[in-house]
């Protein structure tokens, strides 16, 4: 990278991958973007593929999208998909997620092309995907470890230099040289991303019934797909629309939703959770929204990406930082959103979500905050039993609250230390 | 004339075979394992002799094979179902290469060498998903018998997408399909097509080639053989015998053995 | 100091199974010190055995306590069902490391354990190596006011397989240049982090760091791995003289617990001698060698029927001469490594990165080393076995075993079951696959005797 301006990034040449009509009305938008979010053979990346423009893949949970922006490559979310998966699993032995095999499955069908791969050890099991996509699969992975020892002095640091090593294979990928100034541009174009998202996230919060959280999810799961200028220009027509909806408010149960940060529940348990509650907040697609402020763009960028990375950031159970206990992070996002309730969920054979639900659990029941415990599948297609039991969840924490006698808690995970 | 018998002892159903000199089933007999498994390995060989009017004392060697080969008390040897399944397909069908084996509880995939020599073989992982017992669970709640459960499937053109992995859910998944509104054979067809997709990924572990024969009782239901056929892209071998087929490998191996007893010099090779 | 230096003839089956019970005694002293520690007013590290910076801790009298090893002892002493419901009582998912479970139960009943008791940590160290370990001491800092340090020890950051299928895009150039400059990078990282670990130890216990008796650790450390190294490779003669399923992590215990000690380095001299005394001799690791296949063991055992599951390959004349678990769990001995006594720092920082590196990325492909161990052990059978409990371990073995078939003539048994939880330990479902593996390798070599008899 050099200090010195060059063209803006490719992103203006590229196609539209949207391919919205400039009059759609905001139902169109979220059918649009719902058709995207679910349809495993991601449209959007083959188009830009087909305009002749470069793609990384960035396995869960975040990455610095800047980088790939910067250099005019497409970044997309690798974040698996419901499909029958026939060609993966023999890769792989019985305990292990869903979401692996599904993203694996995408690459090895090729549904989902890249020009690199990267991915994070976030777990035991996320870190062998890049030796497996190595055997299998023609492209360069790359194995990106964040730090851990977040508080050391030199971890700020340690990641400038990664994303250094980094953004120099993406050039050498893209063919083009990324200047500092690219970075900025590209920083300022996530900046109001970010931003939006935020925004959008604060009408969840404040006027729920307004949007129900799978569409919320459509609405930030498609910018994983596109480029990020056309996902401003989504949000920006979007957000006004939803503020003049005319739905009113329900009596439903204001709660968070924590355990979305990797595998993706399916939307249809989206939908079945809003039919009891308002979910107002959540950690649903969480790297999309790791920052939470805007990152210094007049700065040196890399050194601006990784100290954002580490100090103005959201959490999950895969970065350890002492400094963020998870559970009262949990806590802290349940007081701001004003839940009276929290879904902890984790997705099947995922060891951090597992053994982080303890946690929360523990937290939850100690400042007498009303949760539920769950576990899902992205692939999951029978919801009967969730919604019985959420439904079941809800009326007792409704009645518990008329009669403060009552023991408020449904689920408790077994006496405290 | 010298025989050779196997008996292979499963968890519901107890088969023997017995060969002649020249490898020719020359007896057979199938009944119901029930609780007293040395019994059933007795009765089983006893009725087999019978129906090829054999006497005991010509029979030179009996292998035991299946879950309960170590109840075959009268046996000489035991060899696992894993090796006489494979030695009994590669008899059925020399051209064999991948084996499939799904029976109640395990599902098998085998690739061998020609003449049955195991090369590889996984079979499924913890828990019954992807067996016969999956589409036991699922008949229950359907209210079917098992031999309907094929013919049904096979009406079906909608298939339903079966999520779950476990067979104790398999039931309810099925009935919330029904409370759905979706018709009986696509629910079925589902449940076939989830089997089928999860016995590929195991063949996929041994690596598939042709010819692949597919045995044990499942393979004697249409659909799922329709199923597999049209996962693999290629016609399966199934014989209407496949559940004899690890009783034959193991009457095969016995009758190796009884001839290497017959020529001492080459014993010690096959005696590990 | 063991009987068998002193006399001056030894007969090798005198000194058959030395090293075992030599091993359980130096185990027993071992809890026995950290169960009357508390009480001497002296304190504990919580540490694991890929990365566990023991060297560094000794220098700060601080005992190290191996949280793993103490939950595998709950399996193989039959009590870890006790600790694991204890834990899924709180909250713990089934799906989910045993070990991790075992320790919370352990720590929640205040130590209780079947060795000892054990005592809570003055100041916890980990790694990266497993994600799992990063979890796991989260719940410590919720327990405990003891500072937690994480060190960051990056693995390799471009996958390098033996094969890759089909044509790559991959540029070897940029591959080399990739890893050249990550490593100086990663260098500087951890040896700016041992820093900052040493201030964190000079706090808790009041104790300066002293540069040469730092030394004198990692001396014993370097005398330590050159003797383990040494028995690994003897299991190389055939037959095998121990068997390193079995054997081997009795003697990987002894290993990680007393590395940079004088009675680890004894420990290791004298089970050099014994090897060559069964070596010499003709021995197995059963006394009289009835050695007929030469196996190796991918992954962790199986704790719970530890015994019975060695029996299953035994009574078949299966030895395992070599074992993964003796590489990656060995905390960078297996590498032919020594500390720079000249720069103790700079050479900890390193040998700690490239220890940690080469059991990450060893799990992440095994094939390579185990290719290796194929050739140079004259292995006949490849037995995988993937536990629930650990992903570290399990996840790219079905994929590593496909490579292996490819490309070696042997025959590879992939077995699933746990470490800890002996509800997903089927002892009928084992022997059969294990039965048939053996049928299978049976059948091989009487074909393989045909063909050389033609």
């Amino acid at each position: 990278m050099s200090g010195q301006s060059s063209t803006a990034p490719g992103g203006d040449a590229m196609p539209r991958l949207l391919e919205l009509v400039p009059d759609a009305g905001l139902d169109e938008m979220l059918e649009h973007c719902r058709e995207l979010v679910e349809a495993p053979d991601l449209p959007t990346v083959k188009r830009w593929r087909d305009a002749g423009g470069k793609v990384v893949g960035h396995f869960q949970v975040y990455f610095p999208e800047e980088l790939a922006h910067a250099a005019g490559m497409l970044p997309v979310k690798v974040r698996g998909a419901p499909v029958e998966r026939r060609e993966a699993d023999s890769h792989f032995g019985s305990y292990i997620c869903s979401i692996l095999r599904s993203s694996l499955e995408l690459a090895l069908t090729g549904r989902l092309e890249v020009d690199l791969f990267v991915t994070h050890p976030i777990c035991d099991a996320a870190r062998n995907l890049a030796g497996i996509w190595a055997r299998n699969l023609p492209q360069p992975a790359r194995l990106l470890y964040y730090p851990q020892n977040a508080s050391s002095g030199f971890a700020s640091r340690y990641l400038e230099g990664e994303y250094a090593r980094l953004l120099a294979e993406i050039e050498d990928i893209a063919g083009r040289q990324v200047t500092e100034d690219d970075v900025r541009v590209s920083i300022r174009v996530f900046n109001r991303n970010r931003k939006l998202l935020r925004d959008l996230y604060e009408v969840k919060r404040e006027t729920p019934w307004l949007l129900p959280v799978d569409e919320a999810y459509c609405l930030v799961a498609v910018g994983g797909l596109i480029g990020r200028e056309e996902h401003n220009t989504l949000l920006e027509r979007a957000l006004p629309a939803i503020r003049q909806r005319s739905a009113r408010p329900q009596d439903k149960m204001r709660v968070v939703f924590e355990g979305g940060f990797c595998e993706q529940p399916p939307l249809d348990l989206l939908r079945s959770i809003a039919e009891f509650c308002y979910v107002v907040d959540d950690d649903l697609l969480i790297g999309l929204r790791w920052i939470v402020e805007d990152v210094a763009a007049n700065e040196e960028p890399l050194h601006a990406l990784a100290e954002a990375y580490l100090n103005s950031s959201s959490y999950s159970p895969v970065q350890h930082d002492a400094r963020k206990p998870k559970e009262e992070m949990l806590l802290r996002r349940i007081r701001s959103a004003r839940a009276e309730a929290a879904i902890v969920s984790a997705a099947k054979m995922c060891e951090p979500g597992l053994d982080e639900q303890v946690a929360y659990g523990q937290a939850l029941e100690e400042e007498g905050i009303p949760y539920f415990l769950t576990e899902f599948e992205e692939k999951m297609t029978s919801f009967s039993q969730l919604q019985i039991q959420l439904e079941t969840f809800v009326e007792n924490v409704l009645f518990a609250s008329e009669d403060c006698e009552q023991e408020p808690l449904l689920i408790q995970v077994g006496e405290r230390q | 004339m010298r025989y050779a018998a196997g008996v292979d002892v499963g968890s519901t159903q107890t088969k023997a075979i017995v060969v002649d000199e020249s490898g020719s089933i020359a007896g057979r007999s199938l009944i119901d394992t029930g609780a007293n498994v040395v019994v059933a390995a007795e009765t089983a060989f006893q009725n087999a002799l019978r129906a090829g009017e054999i006497a005991p004392e010509d029979v030179g060697y009996v292998i035991g094979t299946g879950y309960g080969r170590y109840k075959v008390e009268f046996g000489d040897d035991q060899v696992t179902e894993i090796v006489c399944h494979a030695r009994g397909a590669a008899e059925m069908f020399p051209e064999t290469r991948t084996v499939l084996d799904m029976g109640g509880q395990d599902t098998k995939a085998i690739r061998i060498e020609p003449g049955g020599e195991v090369l590889d073989f996984c079979m499924n992982d913890k828990c019954a998903a992807g067996t016969g017992r999956f589409l036991q669970s699922a008949a229950a709640a359907l209210g079917l018998e098992l031999p309907e459960l094929g013919p049904t499937a096979l009406r079906g053109r909608r298939p339903v997408e079966i999520s779950t992995t476990c067979t104790v859910f398999a039931e309810s998944e099925v009935l919330s399909w029904l409370a759905r509104g979706k018709a009986v054979e696509d629910i079925l067809l589902g449940v076939h097509r989830s089997i089928g997709s999860r016995s590929f990924g195991l063949l996929r572990r041994v690596g598939i080639e042709e010819e692949i024969t597919f045995t044990g009782g499942v393979a004697r239901n249409e659909a799922m053989v329709a199923v597999m056929n049209e996962v693999l892209g290629v016609p399966t071998n199934v014989s209407e015998e496949s559940h004899f087929i690890g009783a034959l490998g193991a009457a095969l191996f016995a009758l190796e053995r009884a001839q290497l007893q017959d020529a001492p010099t080459r014993r010690a090779v096959g005696e590990g | 100091m063991m009987g068998g230096r002193e006399a001056a003839v030894t007969t090798a089956t005198e000194i058959h199974g030395r090293g075992a019970s030599e091993g359980r005694r130096l185990f027993e002293e071992w809890y026995a010190a950290l169960t009357s520690a508390p009480e001497r007013g002296e304190k504990a590290a919580y540490v694991f055995v890929m990365g566990s910076l023991v060297e560094l801790l000794r220098c700060f009298d601080l005992h190290v306590v191996f949280p793993e090893i103490n939950s595998l002892q709950t399996a193989v002493r039959k009590v870890a069902d006790e600790y694991l419901n204890l834990a899924e009582d709180h909250g713990f998912s089934p799906d989910v490391c045993g070990y991790v479970k075992a320790d919370y139960a352990v720590q929640v009943r205040s130590g209780e354990h079947p060795m000892g008791r054990i005592p809570p940590p003055d100041v916890a160290v980990l790694t990266n190596a497993c994600s799992t370990y990063i979890k796991w001491a989260e719940i410590w800092e919720r327990m405990y006011e003891a500072p937690v340090f994480t060190f960051d020890t990056p693995g390799s950051r471009i996958p390098v397989p033996l094969k890759r299928a089909g044509t790559s895009t991959e540029t070897p150039d940029r591959a080399a240049r990739h890893a050249a400059d990550s490593f100086e990078a990663d260098r500087r990282y951890v040896e700016h982090q041992l820093r900052e670990l040493i201030e964190v130890c000079e706090r808790v216990t009041g104790i300066a760091f002293d540069i040469d008796r730092c030394r004198e650790v990692l001396r014993l450390t370097n005398e330590m791995g050159r003797h383990w190294r040494r028995v690994l490779e003897l299991n190389r003669q055939s037959p095998a003289p121990f068997d390193a399923m079995l054997e081997g992590t009795i003697y990987l215990g002894v290993a990680n617990a007393l590395r940079g000690t004088e009675a680890g380095a004894t420990y290791f001299e004298d089970l050099v001698e014994e090897m060559e005394a069964r070596i010499a001799d003709g021995l197995g690791p059963r006394g009289e060698a009835d050695e007929h296949h030469r196996l190796v063991f991918v992954g962790v055992p199986c704790y719970p029927i530890f015994r019975r599951f060695y029996e299953l390959f035994a009574e078949w004349g299966g030895t395992f001469v070599s074992s993964t678990y003796t590489w990656f769990a060995s905390g960078g001995l297996n590498r032919d490594y020594e500390y720079d006594l000249e720069d103790p720092l700079k050479s900890l920082a390193e040998g700690l990165l490239l220890g940690v590196r080469e059991a990450t990325d060893s799990l992440m492909f095994p094939d390579r080393a185990l290719i290796e161990s194929i050739d140079a052990f004259d292995v006949d059978g490849v037995v995988y076995h993937p536990v629930k409990s650990c992903r570290t371990v399990s996840t790219g073995l079905a994929a590593s075993r496909r490579v292996i078939l490819e490309e070696r003539d042997v025959l590879a048994l992939y077995i699933e079951s746990d470490m800890m939880d002996k509800r997903v330990v089927s002892e009928a479902q084992l022997k059969n696959r294990i039965d048939a593996f053996f049928e299978g390798l049976r059948s091989r070599e009487i074909r393989l005797a045909g063909s050389t008899a033609d």
